[in-house]
């Protein structure tokens, strides 16, 4: 018998509750947030398989998925490792990647994954880097740009990463630029199209460089609109909707394929919450089934992409390629 | 007073300029041929 802690009861942990209570392989889905009405909407809605975290026992866990709001991941993560369940954690803060990376050692000696970042961006967008990389014989840059958000918390920390300081990698040092910055038009699939995209604070990077330790650049970028930039250094006006639009997100990868300096770009499109929330429960089904490596990472570390791909386009989460030229 | 006027005549002037430069214009041209296509086969290429 499977069971599984799914710890946030938010946009992305109801997605995720839905996905794991729907998978042959897991047989119970313990909810748990500090709101007994959202736990319990969740629980309500997700069927049979899913029950309330604050009325059972939370013992014989065989894994953990972290989706509550940024801060919350790394102590429970820890707390988790030590014992010897693996975890998935849909952390988009710079920090709390930071933190979580950091348990690669507790993650390697209790000998269970730790997967930082399993969500739409970063967490999808690795796994298309990844995929992307599979067709280059050298890669040099790796650009990702992600357009939308999901509940409340994305838009909140959508906000503070206009704010932050961006992460970037480039010629073997991590550069800290300001986010706001560096705007460019970057073309998702349709309907979104192009989007003003900039600089943010983005865990992207500190993602993929360690999977791909040869890339000279690697940077990510998320798009914004005018009022966007005006109100980001205010505290939001107005309290986030339940749920964001469709989003959509894009991974460049460029390098040497066929001896010849090519691009390769890939992309999707869903809403964010959704598409988070199928990751993560993916990413820890397969965590479960010793699919993923032991240690701290994010899911550019995948050597199955077509089979992790695969399993998305069933539930909906459809990739896509770019072919054109300017 | 008037050089104190002029300062902030000034300094309101270069916001303002600063936050124009800012906000207008795009930053790149679209594609001009080109579109996504699903990945698909075994593969998924």
């Amino acid at each position: 018998m499977t069971r599984v802690l799914l710890v946030g009861a938010g946009a992305v942990g109801a997605r995720a509750a839905r996905q794991l209570v729907e998978a042959d392989d897991v047989d119970e889905v313990v909810v748990v947030d500090p709101s007994a009405a959202r736990r319990a909407a969740v629980v309500h809605s997700s069927g049979a398989k899913a029950t309330d975290g604050g009325s059972v026992d939370h013992h014989d866990i065989d894994g953990v998925l972290l989706a509550g709001p940024n801060g919350t991941h790394a102590d429970a993560a820890r707390r988790h490792v030590a014992l010897g369940r693996p975890v998935v954690s849909c952390a988009d803060g710079v920090d709390d990647v930071y933190d979580l990376l950091a348990l690669g050692p507790e993650a390697t000696g209790a000998d269970v994954p730790v997967l930082v970042g399993a969500g739409f961006s970063p967490g999808y967008t690795c796994v298309l880097a990844r995929h992307a990389a599979a067709t280059f014989e050298a890669v040099e840059e790796i650009h990702v740009a992600r357009s939308g958000t999901g509940g409340p918390a994305c838009a909140r920390a959508h906000h503070a990463a206009l704010t932050g300081m961006a992460v970037d990698w480039r010629d073997g040092e991590w550069l800290h630029r300001r986010a706001g910055s560096g705007r460019e038009l970057c073309w998702f699939p349709d309907p979104i199209g192009s989007e003003d995209c900039y600089r943010a604070a983005l865990p992207d990077a500190l993602l993929l460089v360690p999977a791909f330790p040869d890339a000279r650049r690697v940077t990510a970028r998320l798009a914004a609109t005018r009022r966007d930039r005006i109100s980001a250094h205010l505290p939001m006006l107005r309290k986030p909707h339940p749920e964001g639009l469709v989003g959509a997100v894009r991974v460049e990868v460029r390098g040497t394929r066929g001896g010849v300096q090519d691009v390769a770009v890939l992309g999707a499109l869903d809403r964010p919450a959704v598409a988070s929330g199928a990751v993560a429960a993916l990413a820890l089904r397969w965590a479960l089934r010793g699919r993923l490596p032991v240690g701290a990472s994010g899911l550019a570390v995948l050597d199955d992409t077509v089979g992790f791909l695969s399993e998305l386009a069933v539930v909906g989460i459809k990739a896509a390629a770019f072919a054109g030229s300017g | 007073m008037a050089l104190l006027r002029r300062a902030l005549l000034a300094v309101g002037l270069a916001g303002l300029v600063a936050a124009v430069l800012r906000l207008r214009g795009s930053g790149g041209t679209p594609p001009q041929q080109g579109g996504w296509r699903e990945l698909s086969g075994p593969d998924l290429q």
